[in-house]
Order: structure tokens, then C-alpha cells, then sequence
């Protein structure tokens, strides 16, 4: 999130688009109703009709996977009446920036500029901004004067390219311009055909919204603001990426990011899943959200400082945190002279796909034949599980750590799967809950927290960093005994976090918020800990291994007391009213609760709204009053000149310090564009390619859609085998409810949460139902062309068939939490119900394709066909 | 009516997500096991036992459950969204006109005088059922074998340790609350303007006069009848002549009511609370007494097991670390 729960309070219009918070987010309710209560407006865009929806004021019913064309249409729409904040977005997006005269969107193929044939992916160089002129950088003053000193790796510090603007916003090429011609083929009605929604909801939902970039005419305020909320319903397309930059562009336009009760609202569900995203979740990157090396432009510690260090911003601080990374990983091993250790890290291979779905691709081509899987669940949770089970049964071996036997753990229980045929030796080691265990938690407002043990783990279960030290441990031992073909990374790798000889998770969160290794005394517990990242060298004097953490654990009188540390804080005063409760937790980054809060005020430093003040300059004593952390200057406001005057550098995370609404950065293109699920019962109208193009089909075999259609391959050789709107007619989606999470490992346990909702169904409306001739009570048997599944029905008033394309479409919900293992409660699986052979997995049917550039499987949109069971 | 110093239940099912954290909370607090039994929560849908395909299980109060959260649809050609999704707090409303006090044969049901709350002092229920008849929402469960009625108490052990009602704690949402009634009211009230100006024309509050004043004010969004309400609940008939015979003997009704339970259930245990009660030798064991007996060879094959057992086995028999 760019903000946090609390925030949400203070929101005047609230847009849950791809998220049903109140049922996956309980809490969430808390801040909404309040909002709510104080006169916020409250939409709701989803499929189905959720709980989120019972407590909204305006409902818009669309098809699944149709974000892109609803989210087109508001943009055309808020461009169409001039609803977009002025002052915002001249002085702080890249709405006025010009771009290269080459950047052409291909209506007829559905192709951007710069597809390059041969490697089936696009060359940006068109998606870029024309050069007014480049600035060489300094080594000697200014920003980059740190990179001369010594112990600083050498690199070149990249020129500053100045992007060409025009601020009269005349010239075809600027941003803004481009973006009207674009978006002006999503009118209404088209927006209408593709979504299903009518043009009446349509328009009330865009009106509505786009009031929160109005002017107050009476008070001359801008004092409206609005948040969208989203979550896996935007995240599980193939597509999903463009999703979420929908709602960057639109926030911008509206000037809803930076702001109390706005910004761009990601909610994780479980609180480490944002953790887990900071530490590196996916394959390419490195803890904080820098790059992990890999075999082209980040092949040495050189080609990375070059290629990953900003121009202008706060990036162009990376090799610091790169530095302390290494120092940490390496420690004392970690010098200049090997280049702080880099080599030793493995080079991710360039160009390949490591996400999870390339995971079982690599399984059925002999590749990986080992799996560690440490708090995940892939054989119930992972798009088109009939796949994975297949897959893990080509194991020589699998690892689960979990508190119980899983659907993982135990796949070859799984009624389709023959335990003769299956070589696979499976070792399980029990994990401690999180209740039995000490450490950090960190929720989707980015607060991190530390939680104390309650309970000893259960029996003979070991929490995840005892298993982690037992095993390094024996690595260790056989590396030192054995050798091996590169021990080197291994034996020199640094691992000390113990406190009196038992590990422990304290000196790990030393690690994290960085410490200057020549002054400290890690052995006997006393680290010298750094204040926050500003603290940070690229010279070898400090070692941190998340820079975003920093500060987070900065007390170096107590080192051993977490209720000492601003992590540890729990003090609940919150002088600005705004729900910001600077002493609760730490907020990463520096303690900021709202990110790019320099945009809550005017390029004069005036808050936009009195009431709503993050921050303001005083002109008359030249210094800024300041409510929440500030987020502009490099976090270094008061530096030795006295404090920056106010300027347009809103978004200090860009090299250009403007927020973008259009964006070189993406796989698939520099503007969201509608593109049909991979599996649509109609035709995409919008432009000529009816799937993503750079859509991720055969992942290992680093195949896009655009590259499968023009090879002639067909589909149904992959394993996600496409099924078309003929066989299989209607839409599914999956979704989770509030009584369970996820997989059900945990929930699944609990006999009052399993009493609350004890089986999987199938949300059906009541013309389909009546069609397919299912009443109250009866079971469906749900199949495409790669899964078949038993399941429950719910027949309710709350699902709709819509209209598409002039078409009568019907679509469904899944819910995914049950399967053929379970505590108390499991799918109708053991034949006593007549259904034998069936794994009542949900995710049997979910194809395995997914976005480009994350590589989430669309679970979200796909087609089935439905009989009476 | 209600005393001026009552304290009430606030429910408002408009702030309400469906959460059903109060009816788990309510578990929890009150130690109300769930059935474990191999998919034994599932509604196994039959013709006489359809699937309610709704978000509600249980499908009503039963003697492990006093609190459920109620989920019913409803069109909505006036509003917007066309089709509403209806959540109510199905549990005891507890009245100042308490049908169920005024029957009681032994006074094992009582009003707590700090909040005005209808308690139940286990140890003294015999059984009667009388309480379950003379009720007019059909709260008071027995459930089978269980003898003592459960129903909800308002949490009178929390109140008066100064916490509020389980329920009322864990509702994140805020559409639970606990104070002095006449402020319970007074919100209420509020409300139902509220949501009459957003267009919800049939919303109402309920629980203000009806029964001489319940302990639960409840606001309804979509008025009584959707939201599954009793509209002009009256005291049962059989009230005023149990009144009559309540004097005559509660011992007597107990061995009547004893003997009954003997005919029907013979040889069978009970589970009351943290003890247990074999009817026929009359022997009342506590459970950790109990289970550390429990030899699960006793148990004939294709006996059918009471669920009570097991969770009660796996949580207090169990020689496991931790928990401290």
C-alpha cells in the first residue's frame, strides 16, 4: 500500500475494484465504515456481489477479466470532461514529458512499437522520452561525490538524460496527448459490450470517482480524495500487472497518491506476504526491491552500479545498499578487492522464467528434481494443480515444512494419483506456528512489528529459523569435509545470528537494519546499529541486508529488546488526527506512513486540503512543517544549506522524480491495453490480438502468446490446455471468503472456522441454475479441459448473466479452500458420495498461463462447463 | 420496563460484514466445542436436509452454538444495487418480560441485576425444558443428549470483570457495541435515519418496547421481515401456568424430568460444561479426571462417537508441550 489501513478512514470515495476486502481483509471494515460514516461514497466493481458489496452504495457487475476496459473507460472518461486534477498532474507526472515520435500502438495486430520478431518481446527504446539533453554525472561534487571516495566499487555513474517537455501540452507526442488518442476508442458503449456493465452504472461509477479531482468551487480546495482498494482480483490475470498500472494512471490523473485517504491500496493477505515481497519473493530480485544479479547486465558488481543506479532521485544511492547487502552476506570475507564478495552470488540465467509455474515445467523436464517447499501449499494452490501433482510425482525428492501434512505433503493420496507408480520420497518436518514462535511481522501498510512468543512449538516442531540453521549447518559440514564443484559462496557466506549459542531472530533483525561492522561486537550482542538507511556506505563500513528495514531496529543501548526498538513501540498517540500514529510500530520506509506525502501538497508546498496537511512550507521562515516523515531531498531535509524549497520532484523513486503515467518499465507494454482472458467466451474488439501477446504460456520454454499463435503451436501440447467457449461456455472465477484462508492448512484445522463454512460450492445465479436444471441442495460437477471437480452449489439472486458483445454470458465463483486432504472437513473424495476419483481441488481447472511480468497464473478468468452432478 | 441503569447488546446490521467473528468469539470465550467428525460440519444435502446455500452454518442455535450470524438475500428494484445480501445476529435477546425467568422451576435462569441481563446458573437446571417453550424467538437449547440449557448470558462473568460480551470485543467492524441501553437506544435510532436518507426506507430499530424492552438493541436494515425478525413477539401461553405449578415442587419436576431423560437415553453420558455425568451410575467425573480414564478400546466399533469427546480428548488429554 501507499498508505495503510488506518488511512483509509480519512478517504472520500472508496473504490474496491479486484478486491473484497471486507470479507479477505476483516479489519479493513473497521477503517472503511468510518470512512463511510463521515459521508465517503463507497463502489464496488467485482463480478460477484461479496459482502464488501452489501456494505457499499454503488454496485457495478462486470465481467471477469475486464478490468483493463472498465479502467480504460474511466481514464477516457476523466480525460473526456476534464475531471483530472491540473495542478497535480502538470507539476508532478510525466503527463507534459515528450515521447519518442517511433511510440505507436498497432491497433490491427494488437502490438506496441519495438516488437522484436525474432525474440517474440519488445525492444523499449519507442517507449521512452525524447532527450533535451544529457547531463554527465560528477564524480568529484554533487549527488555522486560519495562514488569517488575510497573502499566505493568503480563505476560510472549514469548521465541524466533531461527528458523534452511541453507544458502548454501542444505538442501530439506529450504523454497526456498520447494517452487521450489511446484511450479514446474505450467510449462507453465499447466499455459497456466488453464488461457487461451497462452504461448507466458505467457512468456513475466514473462520475463518481472522478470527483476526487475536482476543485471545490467554494472553498478552493482540492479536498476530495479516493482510494482504490485491490488485492488477488486484480493481481490473478494475464494481464494483471497492467491492472495495477491502471490504477497508478488514474490516481495520478486525479491526484490521489501522496494524499491522506488515497493512494493505490495492494492488500496482502497474509501480513508476510508483504514481507515476503520486500524479501526478495521473486526470482530476478534481491531483498528491498533491487535486482539480484544475473548473466547480462548485472553479470559483475561493475555492470550493476552502472545499469541499476539512477541518474536523478533516490536511486542513485543503490550501490550503497548493494555494498551493505554484500557486507552482510559475506562479512569480513566481503572486501574491495573481491569486489565486496559479488561474484559469489549466483547469476540468475537472463531471459528465464524461475516463477512457479516454470517451477513444474522444469520438473517434467528432469530439471529440477529436488523440491524444498517451506509454507506453501502449490499442490492446492497453484494453477492447474492436476499439473503439479503430475509433477511432483517425477521427484526424486520433496521437502515440506509445515505444521501438519498438506495437500503437498501428501499429493500421491490424491484420488487420481497411483502411490505404486510414485517414486518420490517425500520428508516433512513440522514447523511452529507463528504463535510459538518470536520475530517480526510486517502488514500491508508496511508496519512492522515484533511479536513475542506465546507458546513452546508443539512437540518435536522447530520454527523456521532453527530448521534453517540445523540445515545450513550440515551444508556447511559437508562443503568443508567434501569440497564440492564451488564451495567458495557457501564456506564464506557469514551466518552468526545467535545469542548465547541458540539462534535467534534479534540478530537477524540487526542484520536488517544495518550496523557498522568496525565498531560493533556481534559476538557478545553489541551491534553498533545505523539510525536508518541514510546511514548506508557503498565504501564496505556498513552492513545491511534490507536496506528499506532500516531503523526499524536502531537502539543500540538494547540491543536484545525488541520493546526497546521502534519496532517494538507501541504508544497510541496521534497528534495530526489523521490516523497516522507515528509511535505504533515502524512504518518502512524511515518510519513514513504515507508514501510520496510531498504530493499531499501544491508545487508552492500548500497543502492541497487544510484539513488533510502532511506536510507545508512556511516561505516566511523558509522551512517546511512537517506532520509525516518527508519523502522528498533524499530524506535528508536540513541538510548543511538549510531546508529544500518546495519544487515539482514529487516522486523521488523515478529518475525523473515525476510519477508516470506512461511507463517504459513493462513487459507488455507502455499503456494498459484490454486483452481477452486466455480463456474468453467472446471475442476481444478492442484491437487484433484477442490474448496478451506477451502473455506467458510455456514458461520454461519462455514462450509468450504472441510467439505460440505465430509458431502455429497448438495449445492443447501445453499443460495449460485451452479449452474454447463451444465446449466449455461459461466464465469461473475463484475466490477466497472470510471464514477461511487460502488453502484451508491452518483455517482447515480450526473445527468452529470449518463449522462456519464446512464445504467448497459453486456461486451460481438463478437463470443458470434454472437452465442447467440444479435446485437448492443439489451438486454440480464443474470440468474443462484440464480439470473435473465435484462441488456444492449456492443458487443466489447475487450473480447475473450478463450481456457481452450483444451475447447472454453467465459466469461463476469457485471458492478454493478445500480439497481431498483435510483436518475435519474435506471434498467429496472418498467415494461415499459416489464421486470417487475426484481431487475437489479448485485449481485443478485454473490455467497454468500468467502475467508477463510477475508471472501470476490467471486464476481469475477462465471458462468451465457445469452439469448436474 | 428495562431499568434505567440495563446495559444492552448493540447490533447494527449495517455496519455488519458477515464476519461471523462474534460466533466463533462466542465459542471461544464460552468453551462451545464444534463438531469434528469427519466432514461432519458439511450439510450433507439431502431431500429432507437441502443445503441452504447460504453463507450461514450452523443452520440454527444448537446446544454447542448460541450465537449464529443469519444470512438472507433480497431483491432491491428501489436501490441501486438491485439485490441485497442480509446479515442478522440470531442469539437470546434478552427481555425484561422473560418468559423463560418467570418458568423456570428452580430459578436456574435469573436477570443479572447489574446489566439486566437473562443469566443461567447451570448447576441449578434440571431440565425441564420449560424455559425452550416459553421462549418467543425459540432461543433455549438442549440439543439430544445435553441436558442443561445453553443459551447465550451476555457474557455476565466478562461485564462484571469489567469487559464487554466476547461477541461485542472482536467485532472489528463496529456493528457490535455494549453500553447503557438508553445510549444503545439512542444510537439506534441515529442509525435508522441514516439509512432511511440513503434510501433504505424499511430500516428500523428493534428491541426498544417489544418484551417490555430487550438487552439487545438490534437496527435492521432492511426491516423485520427480511431480516427474519419475530414481529410482535408475545409470551407463550404455557408462561402463565407454569406459574401456577412452579411452586409446587422444582425436586419433583427434577425426578420426573430424570426419569424421562433415563427412558429415553439410556446408558448414555453427558458432557455439562467442564463435567461429565454418566446417568446411570449417577458418577460425575471432571473432564481431565475423566479422559486420563478414557480408553478408546471401550469403544465398540460402529458406535456412534459424540463429538464432545474428541475435541475435549485433543485439548485437554493430551500430554502436550507448550500452552503455558
Amino acid at each position: 500500500m501507499t498508505t495503510h489501513w488506518n488511512d483509509l478512514k480519512n478517504t472520500d470515495v472508496i473504490l474496491h475494484c479486484g478486491s473484497n476486502s471486507v470479507e479477505n481483509h476483516p479489519v479493513s471494515a473497521r477503517w472503511l465504515n468510518k470512512a463511510h460514516e463521515n459521508g465517503a461514497k463507497w463502489i464496488v466493481v467485482d463480478p460477484r456481489y461479496t459482502r464488501t458489496a452489501e456494505l457499499a452504495d454503488i454496485y457495478c457487475r462486470i465481467r471477469s477479466g475486464t478490468d483493463i476496459a472498465f479502467y480504460g473507460g474511466m481514464i477516457n472518461y476523466i480525460l473526456q470532461h476534464n475531471m483530472w486534477q491540473r495542478d497535480y498532474v502538470l507539476n508532478y507526472t510525466n503527463a507534459t514529458y515528450l515521447l519518442e515520435p517511433e511510440f505507436e500502438f498497432d491497433i490491427e495486430n494488437g502490438l506496441w512499437s519495438g516488437y522484436n520478431e525474432t525474440t517474440g518481446k519488445y525492444d523499449t527504446a519507442s517507449w521512452h522520452y525524447q532527450t533535451e539533453e544529457v547531463i554527465e554525472a560528477s564524480t568529484t561534487s554533487g549527488t555522486f561525490a560519495w562514488a569517488s571516495e575510497p573502499g566505493v566499487p568503480e563505476f560510472t555513474p549514469p548521465a541524466f538524460t533531461k527528458p523534452k517537455t511541453d507544458p502548454t501540452l501542444k505538442d501530439e507526442m506529450c504523454v497526456l496527448n498520447q494517452m487521450k488518442k489511446h484511450y479514446s476508442r474505450y467510449d462507453l458503449e465499447t466499455v459497456s459490450a466488453i464488461t457487461g456493465a451497462d452504461v448507466e452504472t458505467l457512468e456513475l461509477v466514473y462520475k463518481e470517482y472522478g470527483k476526487t479531482g475536482k476543485k471545490n468551487k467554494k472553498t478552493g480546495e482540492y479536498d476530495k480524495n479516493g482510494v482504490i482498494l485491490y488485492a488477488l482480483g486484480q493481481t490473478q490475470h494475464s494481464y494483471g500487472a497492467q491492472n495495477i498500472r491502471c490504477m497508478g494512471i488514474i490516481q495520478l490523473l486525479l491526484g490521489n497518491v501522496g494524499v491522506p485517504g488515497g493512494g493505490v491500496a495492494a492488500l496482502r493477505g497474509k501480513p508476510n506476504v508483504q514481507g515476503a515481497t520486500d524479501m526478495c519473493m521473486m526470482p530476478t530480485d534481491m531483498a528491498g526491491y533491487l535486482q539480484w544479479p544475473n548473466t547480462t547486465d548485472k553479470k559483475s558488481i561493475r555492470a550493476w552500479c552502472e545499469s541499476q543506479t539512477y541518474s536523478a532521485g533516490y536511486y542513485t544511492n543503490k550501490p550503497k545498499f548493494l555494498v551493505s547487502f554484500l557486507k552482510e552476506f559475506f562479512g569480513e570475507n566481503a572486501q574491495l578487492e573481491n569486489d565486496y564478495g559479488y561474484d559469489w552470488l549466483p547469476k540468475v540465467p537472463s531471459g528465464v522464467d524461475f516463477t512457479i509455474s516454470s517451477t513444474f515445467e522444469q520438473m517434467a523436464a528432469g530439471i529440477i528434481k529436488g523440491y524444498f517447499c517451506w509454507g506453501m501449499n502449490p499442490a492446492h494452490s497453484t494453477g492447474n494443480t492436476k499439473n503439479c501433482r503430475d509433477q511432483l510425482a517425477q521427484l526424486d525428492w520433496l521437502v515440506d515444512s509445515e505444521w501438519h501434512p498438506t495437500t503437498t505433503t501428501e499429493f500421491w493420496l490424491a484420488p487420481d494419483m497411483n502411490p505404486k507408480e510414485i517414486n518420490t520420497t517425500v520428508y516433512f518436518l513440522p514447523a511452529a506456528l507463528i504463535y510459538e514462535k518470536p520475530g517480526t511481522i510486517l502488514n500491508s501498510g508496511r508496519w512492522l512489528q515484533y511479536r513475542y512468543q506465546a507458546v513452546e512449538p508443539y512437540d518435536q516442531s522447530k520454527t523456521d529459523f532453527e530448521m534453517c540453521d540445523l540445515l545450513w549447518k550440515e551444508l556447511v559440514k559437508l562443503y568443508e569435509e567434501e569440497g564440492g564443484t564451488n564451495p567458495d559462496p557457501i564456506l564464506n557466506t557469514k551466518w552468526d545470528y545467535y545469542v548465547d549459542g541458540k539462534i535467534d531472530p534479534r540478530p537477524v533483525s540487526w542484520a536488517m537494519n544495518g550496523y557498522r561492522p568496525g565498531s560493533s561486537d556481534l559476538e557478545n550482542a553489541k551491534p553498533d546499529l545505523c539510525k536508518n538507511f541514510t546511514e548506508l556506505k557503498a565504501d564496505g563500513s556498513t552492513a545491511c541486508a534490507i536496506w528499506i528495514y532500516s531503523g526499524h531496529y536502531n537502539n543500540s543501548e538494547a540491543p536484545l529488546d525488541p520493546s526497546a526498538q521502534p519496532i517494538g513501540s507501541r504508544i497510541k498517540d496521534d497528534p495530526s488526527g489523521l490516523g497516522l500514529y507515528p509511535k505504533w510500530a515502524y512504518a518502512w520506509p524511515m518510519n513514513r506512513r504515507i508514501l510520496y506525502n510531498r504530493a499531499a501538497s501544491d508545487i508552492n508546498g500548500k497543502p492541497w486540503t487544510a484539513s488533510k496537511k502532511l506536510n507545508e512550507w512556511h516561505e516566511d521562515t523558509k522551512a517546511w512543517d512537517r506532520v509525516d516523515v518527508p519523502d522528498w531531498a533524499a530524506g535528508t531535509v536540513g541538510a548543511e544549506n538549510g531546508e529544500n524549497p518546495p519544487d515539482n520532484k514529487a516522486f523521488f523513486m523515478t529518475w525523473e522524480q515525476n510519477g508516470r503515467l506512461e511507463s517504459y518499465g513493462m513487459a507488455d507494454g507502455p499503456l494498459p491495453e484490454h486483452f481477452e482472458p486466455f480463456e474468453s467466451p467472446t471475442e476481444n474488439i478492442l484491437n487484433g490480438s484477442q490474448c496478451n501477446p506477451m502473455m506467458r504460456t510455456d514458461f520454461w520454454g519462455n514462450k509468450n502468446y504472441e510467439r505460440v499463435t505465430r509458431d502455429g503451436d497448438d495449445f492443447s501440447s501445453l499443460s495449460s490446455n485451452r479449452g474454447d467457449a463451444e465446449e466449455f461456455p461459461y466464465v469461473a472465477t475463484t475466490y477466497s471468503i472470510t471464514e477461511h484462508w487460502q488453502t484451508g492448512s491452518q483455517t482447515g484445522s480450526c473445527p468452529a472456522l470449518t463449522e462456519a463454512i464446512p464445504t467448497q460450492w459453486l456461486e451460481i445465479s438463478e437463470e443458470l441454475a434454472k437452465e442447467l436444471g440444479l435446485t437448492y441442495g443439489d451438486k454440480a460437477r464443474v470440468w474443462n479441459s484440464r480439470g473435473d471437480i465435484i462441488v456444492d452449489t449456492l443458487i443466489t439472486k447475487r450473480m447475473k448473466p450478463l450481456t457481452i458483445n450483444g451475447k447472454t454470458v453467465h459466469q461463476v465463483g469457485l471458492t478454493h479452500h478445500f480439497g481431498f486432504k483435510g483436518e475435519y472437513s474435506f471434498s467429496y473424495s472418498d467415494g461415499s458420495l459416489g464421486y470417487e476419483g475426484n481431487s475437489g481441488l479448485t485449481n485443478d481447472l485454473t490455467p497454468n498461463v500468467g502475467d508477463p511480468n510477475t508471472g501470476i497464473p490467471e486464476y481469475k478468468a477462465f471458462l468451465v462447463n457445469i452439469e448436474k452432478a | 420496563m428495562a431499568k434505567a441503569t440495563d446495559k444492552a447488546i448493540y447490533f447494527d446490521s449495517s455496519l455488519c460484514t458477515d464476519c461471523k467473528g462474534c460466533q466463533v468469539a462466542c465459542k471461544c470465550w464460552n468453551n462451545l466445542p464444534s463438531p469434528i467428525g469427519v466432514n461432519e460440519n458439511q450439510n450433507k444435502a439431502t431431500a429432507e436436509n437441502p443445503y441452504i446455500g447460504s453463507y450461514q452454518n450452523p443452520p440454527d442455535l444448537n446446544s454447542m452454538t448460541r450465537l449464529i450470524m443469519r444470512c438472507n438475500e433480497v431483491e432491491t428494484p428501489d436501490l441501486q444495487k438491485g439485490v441485497g445480501l442480509v446479515f442478522s445476529r440470531r442469539s437470546c435477546k434478552h427481555c425484561t418480560d422473560a418468559g423463560c425467568v418467570r418458568v423456570c422451576p428452580p430459578g436456574a435462569l435469573y436477570h443479572d441485576e447489574e446489566t439486566g441481563f437473562v443469566a443461567v446458573d447451570q448447576s441449578k437446571c434440571i431440565g425441564c425444558h420449560y424455559c425452550a417453550t416459553a421462549c418467543p424467538y425459540d432461543v433455549p437449547r438442549f440439543y439430544g443428549e445435553k441436558r442443561f440449557i445453553e443459551k447465550c448470558t451476555g457474557c455476565v462473568d466478562r461485564v462484571q470483570n469489567g469487559l464487554k460480551p466476547a461477541c461485542v470485543t472482536t467485532c472489528q467492524p463496529g456493528a457490535l457495541d455494549f453500553g447503557q441501553r438508553s445510549e444503545m437506544v439512542k444510537k439506534a435510532l441515529g442509525r435508522v435515519e441514516v439509512l432511511k436518507a440513503r434510501g433504505y426506507k424499511d430500516a428500523c430499530a428493534y428491541g426498544i418496547n417489544e418484551m417490555d424492552g430487550l438487552h439487545v438493541i438490534s437496527v435492521y436494515k432492511y426491516g423485520l421481515d427480511v431480516h427474519q425478525e419475530v414481529k410482535e413477539p408475545k409470551l407463550s401461553a404455557i408462561v402463565p401456568l407454569s406459574e401456577v405449578a412452579k411452586p409446587l415442587s422444582a425436586v419433583g419436576i427434577a425426578a420426573v424430568v430424570a426419569a424421562l431423560g433415563i427412558s429415553f437415553i439410556n446408558g448414555r453420558k453427558y458432557d455439562i460444561g467442564d463435567f461429565r455425568y454418566d446417568e446411570v451410575t449417577g458418577v460425575q467425573t471432571k473432564h481431565g479426571e475423566f479422559y486420563e480414564q478414557f480408553d478408546p478400546a471401550e469403544i465398540k466399533a460402529g458406535e456412534e462417537q459424540e463429538p464432545v469427546h474428541e475435541i475435549s480428548r485433543r485439548f485437554n488429554g493430551d500430554k502436550r508441550k507448550g500452552g503455558k
